[in-house]
């Protein structure tokens, strides 16, 4: 990487006192000089109204009274145990991805005789102190005792699951097959597990089963069909365990709040990425006819705007189903959201599969690869590599238009606010209070996705070079 | 070239390469149209139990509801005069939208890159925070924390900024409606406009002739100059010669002050939506900008610095043409979206397409047909974009001699 600035770098690093610093960065040469001058009293300005509004005038109070509201909206609160141990549940599940994401890196770099550097504690508090911060004003603004008992708790569930790290190498992918169960337990906590919920964990299993058993030392096919039966039965105990289970919970028709956007903004980002994979493949495909479903369905979604097709979601979706079935309008609206990020994850992976040079292809044909394996064991390897960045990019994009769903009067983050300022205390006032306050939420979030874009670019280039 | 023999032993069907081809492309339309069929099919049935017609009959019945600020529109126009009036709002806040967008944009960009550590930290800091939160937020931040419940009065209480010494209105701000100074015609508009597209055709025609000339003879061609001397002389010319066809209509608040009877309005759903878009948007092309400047070679600079170029004109000459190059396809991209994101007004009332489509779509119009008539005209907006696009990135390509 060349990292070259336009402004020849006019002074060395200064080694005087501040006052050598405020001349050099602040007043180098007259037009310099005249910018400070007229920035400073705006910016004293700005800082003043600020600390007003923050410590002075603002009525914080619509926060620190609806706190529950913001974060859970209409929730049912005599089912609030679920949400609490839905946090602690995924703290858990964050601690063991963690942990078992720095081990295969350490594996990694040892196998490479590459020295390995310990990330200090205090670097990953550095990496997401943007939610840090904002955990931190929410605690502030509580005003009982059980968001720090959560907290207490998660912090306790995360370091109970970062022992995963003792897992021995072998067992690796049990890690994260604990971790990716713990996730789905955390949303099968509050939304319960019947219907097909069943199905979700038994997909996990039968991964998690096919991962683990390596059957090393039984040669070839055969291996794969006993892996294979492995998987199969997993997924079968997990059907025969779920049909024993009956644990009814509060279907997400029932959620709202910020709880709900983060939720949908999960599911929206899981399943576009499969589908946008799959259009990115067709769009590349040598059967013309796919090539052009592909790019019809990829240029006419990027040509519309979310909000069409959430109204589309929400005022025909309906019609186009047989009569009877009626998918929550939070089912419709992840459907939604799913189908037109997928268009650009699919332009995303594109973009990174024409990057990948000829020659790979060639190499693998000649190889004697199969289409499928070549993709799979070659090209898609490099082209998603490539890509992650860019991919994290739209992530946070779905995240941050996942606040649409207000149009369509779902009370996700920022629609509890309608909620907020129907109580007679704030008909007219704190209005900006409110928003600030969501948008500081927005924020944390957006903001350290957007630094862990950065951080993986810098790392991918690093490994390319 | 010549193919080599075919071997007589053809594969089996189920490993030729030229039938997998044909079924897999069959097979993929089939699919594809048995999906449709099952959700079309369902559509008709369900609208034929609800006895809710296909055609688009509808357009011309009346829409039934008033649109706030639109004294021409009334409940009995027909739907598609409302369809006309959201497609010019979504034009309208583009438009401003973009122009905000571009000017902060670019201020901000190029304050990223100053040797100024206040401006740099400053766009810094307006980047991160802007890039960071939903276009939605700010909009509905302007709406109801800016305009409706901010700190302007009402249209009753509002406030007038008189203009120095003339006794006349230059501004009215309250939280609803916004009056400036506007233009009203005093007959002989068209004439005036007429030699308005004159003129804009003469000083084009100088500025042709002007670099011709330059291209020619080397003589400086200061093409600025003499376009704008064309332009001005023809329209001051055309102006006096027609009795001074346009006078300045100054804001005024109605008898009984509920609203801005002369002058030209703007309300604050305009203001919310094309503000806060270009507000957020401008965090995006300040990237751009900054990007695009980073990625110019930086031999280019040192060899400006070896012709003694001073700062300007190595901004002007050398460094912003080339960085240009780079910037446009993501900048029009960036209006694109901008279009786009217009239809968060739905959010605030602007009477924007988006609005106008939901709230007839609430008047029960039918659901299907309306909102393909808002992807048809979002569609619309997008080729409209992409045509520009590639006129641009087609002479902005490198001409290699």
């Amino acid at each position: 990487m060349t990292a070259s600035t336009l402004e020849p770098s006019p002074v060395q690093a200064p080694v005087g006192g501040p006052l050598t610093w405020v001349r050099s960065r602040l007043f180098p040469n007259l037009r310099s000089s005249i910018l400070t001058v007229l920035l400073t009293p705006l910016l004293a300005y700005a800082l003043y109204r600020a600390v007003l509004f923050f410590f002075v005038n603002g009525r914080w109070d619509v926060v620190t009274r609806n706190l529950t509201l913001f974060m859970q909206g209409t929730y049912p609160r005599d089912q609030q145990w679920r949400i609490v141990t839905q946090i602690i549940v995924l703290a858990f599940a964050f601690g063991v991805g963690a942990a078992t994401s720095a081990a295969s890196q350490v594996d990694a770099a040892r196998e490479a005789g590459l020295p390995v550097v310990k990330q200090g504690f205090l670097s990953v508090l550095k990496r997401f102190w943007s939610v840090i911060a904002f955990v931190l004003l929410l605690l502030y603004f509580a005003n009982t005792a059980t968001p720090w008992l959560v907290m207490g708790g998660a912090i306790a569930a995360f370091a109970l699951g970062s022992l995963a790290r003792f897992i021995p190498r072998r067992f690796r992918s049990v890690g994260w097959t604990l971790s990716v169960l713990a996730l789905v337990a955390a949303f099968q906590v509050v939304a319960g597990t019947v219907g097909y919920s069943w199905m979700i964990t038994a997909v996990v299993l039968a991964a998690g089963a096919w991962s683990a058993f390596k059957f090393e030392g039984v040669e070839g096919r055969r291996a794969v069909v006993y892996r294979g039966l492995a998987a199969v039965a997993a997924a079968v105990v997990t059907y025969l365990v779920y049909m024993q289970l009956v644990f009814p919970g509060v279907g997400w028709d029932h959620w709202s709040g910020l709880h709900l956007t983060l939720w949908v903004s999960a599911f929206a980002i899981v399943l576009s990425f499969p589908l946008g994979l799959i259009l990115a493949l067709a769009r590349r495909s040598s059967f013309p006819v796919l090539r052009w479903l592909a790019t019809g369905y990829i240029e006419l979604i990027r040509g519309v705007p979310l909000i069409t097709l959430l109204f589309m979601g929400q005022y025909i979706l309906g019609f186009m189903l047989p009569q009877g079935t009626d998918p929550s309008s939070i089912t419709r609206a992840i459907t939604a959201m799913a189908l037109f990020t997928a268009a650009y994850v699919a332009e995303i992976v594109r973009g990174g599969l024409q990057s990948i040079p000829h020659g790979q292809t060639e190499a693998a044909l000649a190889l004697g690869l199969p289409t499928g394996k070549m993709m799979r064991m070659i090209i898609l390897p490099q082209a998603l590599r490539a890509v992650i960045p860019a991919l994290v990019g739209q992530f946070i994009s779905i995240f941050k238009d996942s606040s649409l769903l207000e149009i369509i009067a779902i009370d996700e983050f920022l629609g509890v606010r309608s909620l907020v300022h129907a109580q007679a205390d704030f008909r007219v006032v704190a209005h900006a209070e409110t928003l600030v306050f969501v948008a500081i939420g927005y924020w944390a979030f957006a903001y350290a996705m957007s630094r862990e874009s950065q951080r993986l670019e810098v790392r991918l280039r690093a490994g390319r070079k | 070239m010549t193919t080599p023999e075919p071997s007589t032993s053809r594969p089996p069907l189920w490993r030729d390469v030229r039938v997998l081809r044909v079924a897999g492309q069959v097979a993929a339309v089939v699919v594809v149209f048995l999906i449709l069929q099952w959700l079309i099919g369902n559509l008709v049935t369900n609208y034929g139990r609800l006895n809710i017609s296909f055609d688009f009959g509808f357009l011309n019945q009346p829409t039934q509801f008033q649109i706030a600020n639109h004294p021409q529109f009334n409940p009995r126009s027909p739907v598609w005069r409302m369809v006309l009036v959201g497609v010019k709002n979504t034009a309208l806040a583009g438009v401003f939208g973009i122009a905000l967008a571009g000017v902060l944009g670019l201020i901000i960009g190029i304050g990223r890159l100053s040797q100024n550590w206040l401006a740099a930290k400053l766009s810094a800091a307006y980047v991160e925070f802007f890039r960071n939160i939903p276009p939605l937020v700010v909009i509905v931040f302007f709406a109801f924390a800016v305009f409706l419940y901010g700190p302007l009065p009402n249209l009753r209480q509002a406030i007038e900024i008189p203009l120095f010494g003339t006794g006349r209105t230059a501004l009215i701000l309250s939280n609803a409606e916004w009056g400036v100074p506007g233009m009203r015609s005093t007959g002989n508009l068209l004439a005036f406009g007429v030699s308005a597209l004159v003129a804009v055709v003469a000083a084009a025609v100088v500025w042709r002739w002007r670099t011709r000339l330059n291209e020619r003879s080397g003589e400086p061609h200061h093409r600025v100059l003499w376009s704008l001397g064309v332009l001005l002389a023809i329209l001051v010319v055309s102006y006096v010669a027609l009795g001074g066809p346009l006078v300045i209509d100054w804001p005024q608040l109605s008898e009984n002050r509920r609203r801005i009877a002369s002058g030209f309005s703007i309300n604050s759903g305009f203001m919310s939506v094309a503000g806060a878009l270009g507000l957020y948007t401008a965090s995006h092309v300040a990237e751009i900008i900054r990007g695009s400047i980073l990625a110019v070679p930086w031999g280019q600079t040192e060899a400006s610095f070896a012709l003694a170029l001073t700062n300007f004109q190595r901004y002007r000459f050398v460094v912003l043409p080339q960085a240009m190059r780079i910037a446009v396809p993501p900048l029009i991209n960036q209006a694109l979206n901008l279009i786009k994101n217009t239809s968060l007004a739905a959010a605030v009332g602007y009477a924007e397409i988006t609005t106008l489509t939901q709230t007839s779509i609430g008047n029960g119009r039918p659901a299907v047909q309306s909102v393909v008539i808002l992807m048809v005209v979002y569609l619309g907006f997008s080729l409209l974009v992409s045509l520009i696009l590639n006129i641009v990135n087609r002479r902005l390509q490198l001409v290699t001699r």
